[in-house]
């Protein structure tokens, strides 16, 4: 058997060539004016479309091109009757061709100049036209012969205003010809699907569809018709329309024509005619995807309803809402069948509309809503992909209206429709209202919202019950996460009574989280909460008074409790951080105790829990530099603080890093601006217990290797001398400067020295510096004026 | 010899739906333009006459569907055009960035001898609205398009208000008419052998 593609185009070649070679004699007729012959040869053209071998794409080929002939022949036609030849003789003349086909073809050519003669009513030729046509009841070919007629007649329709408009012709004649014609059509494509073995219904089916453009390009003349006013429409054409929509009683007629009326015709007139539009729906075939059609009607009208508020009266006017809405009530009755995807799309697009039209009820909203619920109720997670997705269009509209997090919260059966997606789904939507609220920055300032919204969130807030988050991409987390931090930081309220519940309302949240979020949901909550600290300090006293209300204190016991969360969860080096964050702003509140009891929390987790040599030098200069800032505390306490952090500097792993920490405890012990904390002799001490550990890395380094290490570490030791120094330390004295300074000479210029550029640029900068600061004069110049500086190399 | 004198120039207006194929071509032959949007549905043709200097010519404006689902029967229309006018709507992105496609599409699917030196026409439409201040693409944006595809001229249009249509129009006939690439029957070849006349390929008898 061969190819049925490849015989097409055979089929189709031979009939293009049968047809060039007829329109050249045409041609030739034509520029001798041999009627006769060019009414011969454009016949003979014509027959080719005779054919039945071809598919309507391929017939379409081979038409347009007879198509373009026949606009030359109507030239000469309309030549001729200005040569004087009779156009009524012309028509009896053409109607002497042999087949019936390129008979009608013709007849409709010189129908064409023959109204355009004006020699007879316009509505009459039309009329003898669309009758004759009847004699091609082959479903292809009778369809694009009637498609040829509705072509030709467009512009000759008698519409109001137009040229062919008289005392007998009028705009009903118009209507009436292209709907006859209509019919006739749709009659053609629906009687298609029964000719032919039943086996070929599949192919026939897809060459129906191919056609039915053909059918609905008779809808789109109707709605160009001027004289086609409302009342026209609703008293004629959509009840002509619809009756044949109706009684075709073909699925695919029906659904595809419905789709036009909705397209061609304009929008104004759909709502006036909302009724009888909607009262079509049950009629049809439950077969037909109503859902598709009607929500394509329901888009329309949101989009007519979105493009002028000078509209919005129409709509009320004729109650779309309501009618609309039960409409979709009955579809949905009507077929116990439709997928989870059909009812939600129904109700998205509703939802969509009277976002449109009704953006101030509310409650209209809340009602779709809830009918949609109402309708997924007793079906569990939905799982189909395609419904999910349509859900949250459904659950997004709102956000997207109002641009605004805080209106969707209002909706009570907005959280119900939630409850219908599943997990991954659930997050999508989660993250689609963060981003919502991040654009628009949409402020959530009471506790009651927040604990709403979370609940809406839940999804990326904690784990499903039972259900374990493993297979879920790093990455996605990550991101996940983040935006909950984000979020966190948005929600506000000046009022600190209100702002500390708020806290309390997302601790109690994000404490469900599990260890995997904690480290990415404990921070903001931290930084938020000291935000609130911050704020109280910056108020005298406390106007109420009582117990009840906010206090630094409280926040710092509750803050205490969340970070400690962490350290259970194997983040002990994040929880260090936020231990030390606190304990600043406790300094900051003059809590002493307080302040402790975080450094205190933070000492224990150095000691037990990190391990990490790396983590713990990061935390111990974190230690250092938090400790060095703090002045709440009394001697005792901080005695016992400064003394361990120095003993834990001085039992690092390594040497280096030993050094680097004591020499900053230094600063531990010499505080600008409080006198009190000045204590020169200790400065001293942790210098030169630094330079002890440099010797001895030093000598490590030459027992280890056979050559000295760098000797980086004394000249950063020589730095810190120079800066306590500068600032009167008069333990810091110039012959220990000298002595320093000395040894560090002799250090690079012994023989097993490893050469080190950078030790030896930092070493000639610090020259430079002492040598700039005896040319600044003054005081400082002559403190520095004693120190020797000898010219290294 | 009139009648060879008559020339008949095909032309097809193409781009998204909604960017106001149909109206342009409405206020151009019939000088009326409606607001209601209503779909287009296949393809068809007005006809306009114009005189062209001492030449009468008819334009065949073919309008467009620019919803591909109302576009069943495919695109054998774009055969034999002689000017392609590209449209697109200057409030919406959307309608400009399709412009490739469909300017790629026309080509391929027309298949004209020289692709390089076919007319192609751009109207960005509706520059009325809001007074341009919903405009998103600005007239340097589509004539920089311009230029990238051979230099096309460019009009900006308004349909709803007559603005630049006849001249958009005529352009697009000056165009078509310098295209006109002898489509006459002489010089094609025409095969030998004549097919029998009455040789039937597979019709019925009506």
């Amino acid at each position: 058997m061969l190819d049925g593609t490849e015989d097409e185009e055979k089929f189709l070649a031979a009939g293009i060539a049968g047809l060039q070679q007829n329109s050249f004699y045409m041609h030739r007729a034509l520029d001798s004016n041999n009627l006769r012959d060019a009414l011969k040869y454009s016949a003979q053209m014509l027959s080719e479309l005779r054919t039945s071998k071809l598919s309507p794409h391929k017939y379409y080929e081979l038409y347009m091109r007879a198509f373009d002939q026949l606009r030359k022949l109507e030239m000469f036609f309309e030549e001729e009757t200005r040569r004087g030849c009779s156009i009524i003789d012309l028509y009896e003349l053409v109607q002497h061709a042999g087949n019936i086909l390129p008979r009608l073809y013709l007849l409709c050519t010189v129908g064409s100049v023959y109204i355009k003669s004006k020699e007879a009513p316009a509505k009459d030729v039309l009329k003898d036209l669309v009758e004759m046509c009847r004699g091609i009841q082959h479903p292809v070919r009778g369809l694009f012969l009637r498609s040829y007629l509705s072509q030709v007649s467009r512009d000759k329709l008698p519409d109001i205003g137009s040229e062919y408009e008289g005392d007998a012709d009028t705009v009903a004649d118009a209507v009436e010809f292209v709907l006859q014609n209509f019919t006739e059509m749709n009659k053609l494509w629906v009687r298609m699907q029964h000719q032919g073995p039943a086996r070929e219904k599949e192919k026939r089916e897809k060459e129906r569809s191919e056609l039915r453009d053909l059918v609905g390009k008779n809808l789109h003349v109707l709605s160009q018709i001027e004289g086609v006013d409302l009342d026209m429409y609703k008293d004629v054409v959509l009840p002509r329309v619809l009756e044949q929509v109706v009684n075709c009683k073909d699925e695919l007629a029906q659904f595809y024509l419905m789709d036009c009326i909705i397209q061609v015709f304009p929008d104004e007139y759909h709502l006036q005619t909302l009724d009888v539009l909607l009262g079509a729906y049950p009629q049809l075939q439950t077969s037909v995807d109503i859902k598709t059609v009607l929500s394509q009607l329901m888009e329309r009208l949101s989009n007519y309803a979105a493009s002028s508020a000078e509209v919005l009266p129409e709509f009320l006017q004729v109650e779309a809402f309501s009618k609309l809405s039960n409409a979709i009530g009955k579809v949905i009755e009507a077929q116990p069948d439709m997928p989870t995807v059909g009812v939600v799309t129904l109700y998205s697009s509703l939802l969509t509309f009277t976002l449109h039209v009704h953006p101030e009820r509310l409650d209209y909203a809340d009602q779709v809503l809830g009918a949609c619920v109402k309708k997924l109720s007793g079906k569990g997670k939905i799982e189909d992909n395609k419904a999910t997705k349509q859900i949250v269009a459904l659950l997004s509209a709102p956000l997207e209206k109002y641009n605004d997090i805080m209106t969707a919260l209002k909706l009570s059966n907005y959280p119900r429709v939630m409850e219908y997606l599943d997990i991954p789904t659930t997050k999508v939507m989660a993250t689609v209202i963060i981003q919502s609220i991040m654009k628009n920055g949409t402020r959530i300032s009471t506790s009651e919202k927040v604990e709403a919204l979370f609940e809406l969130i839940k999804g990326l807030i904690k784990d499903s019950d039972g259900i374990p988050n493993d297979e879920l991409d790093e990455d996605d987390f990550k991101e996940e996460q983040n935006s909950v931090a984000r979020l966190i930081q948005m929600l506000y309220n000046d009022d600190a009574e209100e702002m500390f519940k708020i806290i309390d309302t997302v601790r109690k949240h994000i404490l469900t989280g599990g260890p995997k979020r904690l480290p990415f949901t404990v921070p903001p909550l931290v930084f938020s909460s000291l935000k609130l600290v911050r704020q109280l300090q910056g108020q005298e006293e406390n106007p109420f008074g009582d117990d009840a209300s906010t206090t630094p204190k409280k926040i710092f016991q509750l803050l205490n409790q969340t970070i400690e969360t962490l350290s259970g969860v194997l983040a002990p080096e994040l929880a260090l951080q936020l231990y030390l964050q606190c304990a600043e702003a406790a300094n900051d509140c003059d809590l002493e105790p307080v302040a402790y009891e975080f450094f205190t929390q933070a000492y224990i987790l150095y000691e037990e829990e990190i391990s990490d040599s790396r983590a713990q030098i990061t935390a111990i200069h974190l230690i250092i530099g938090t400790l060095q800032r703090m002045h709440v505390f009394g001697v005792e306490n901080r005695d016992t603080l400064t003394h361990k952090a120095t003993g834990y500097s001085a039992k690092l792993l390594k040497k280096p890093d030993q050094c680097r920490a004591v020499y900053a405890c230094s600063h531990l012990f010499w505080v600008d601006d409080h006198d009190n904390m000045k204590d020169g002799e200790r400065v001293l001490l942790c210098l030169k217990r630094a330079l002890r550990i440099a010797n001895a890395a030093q000598q490590m380094a030459n027992a280890a290797r056979g050559s000295t290490g760098s000797v980086m570490l004394f000249i950063e030791i020589l730095n810190k001398y120079l800066y306590f120094f500068e600032k009167g330390n008069l333990q810091v004295t110039v012959a220990a400067i000298q002595g320093l300074i000395e040894l560090i000479m002799n250090e690079m210029q012994g023989d097993t020295t490893t050469p080190d550029p950078a030790a030896d640029a930092f070493l000639a900068s610090t020259m430079r510096y002492i040598e700039f600061q005896k040319q600044k004069g003054g005081a400082v110049g002559e403190k520095y004026e004693a120190i020797k500086v000898s010219h290294a190399g | 010899m009139s009648l060879r004198r008559r020339t008949l120039l095909k032309v097809i207006v193409l781009g998204d739906s909604g960017v106001g194929k149909t109206s342009l071509m409405n206020q151009y032959v019939h000088k009326k333009f409606s607001q209601q949007y209503k779909a287009t549905i296949g393809a068809d043709f007005v006809t306009k006459e114009l005189q062209i200097d001492d030449r009468l010519v008819t334009l065949q404006i073919w309008d467009t569907a620019g919803q591909e689902r109302f576009q069943s029967l495919g695109v054998a229309f774009y055969r034999g055009a002689d000017c392609c006018v590209l449209v697109y709507d200057v409030n919406v992105m959307k309608s400009f960035d399709t412009l490739e496609n469909w300017h790629e599409e026309f080509l391929k699917q027309a298949n004209p001898p020289d692709p390089r030196a076919f007319p192609f026409i751009l109207l960005g439409n509706k520059i009325d609205i809001d007074g341009g201040n919903s405009r998103v693409v600005s007239e340097k944006k589509a004539k920089d398009w311009c230029a990238s595809k051979g230099n096309i001229p460019y009009f900006e249009t308004s349909a709803k208000e007559d603005y630049n249509v006849d001249a958009a129009f005529l352009c697009i006939a000056k165009a078509a008419l310098a295209n006109e690439h002898e489509q006459d029957i002489y010089f094609q070849g025409i095969p030998e052998a004549a097919v029998p006349e009455n040789e039937q390929r597979g019709g019925c008898a009506c």
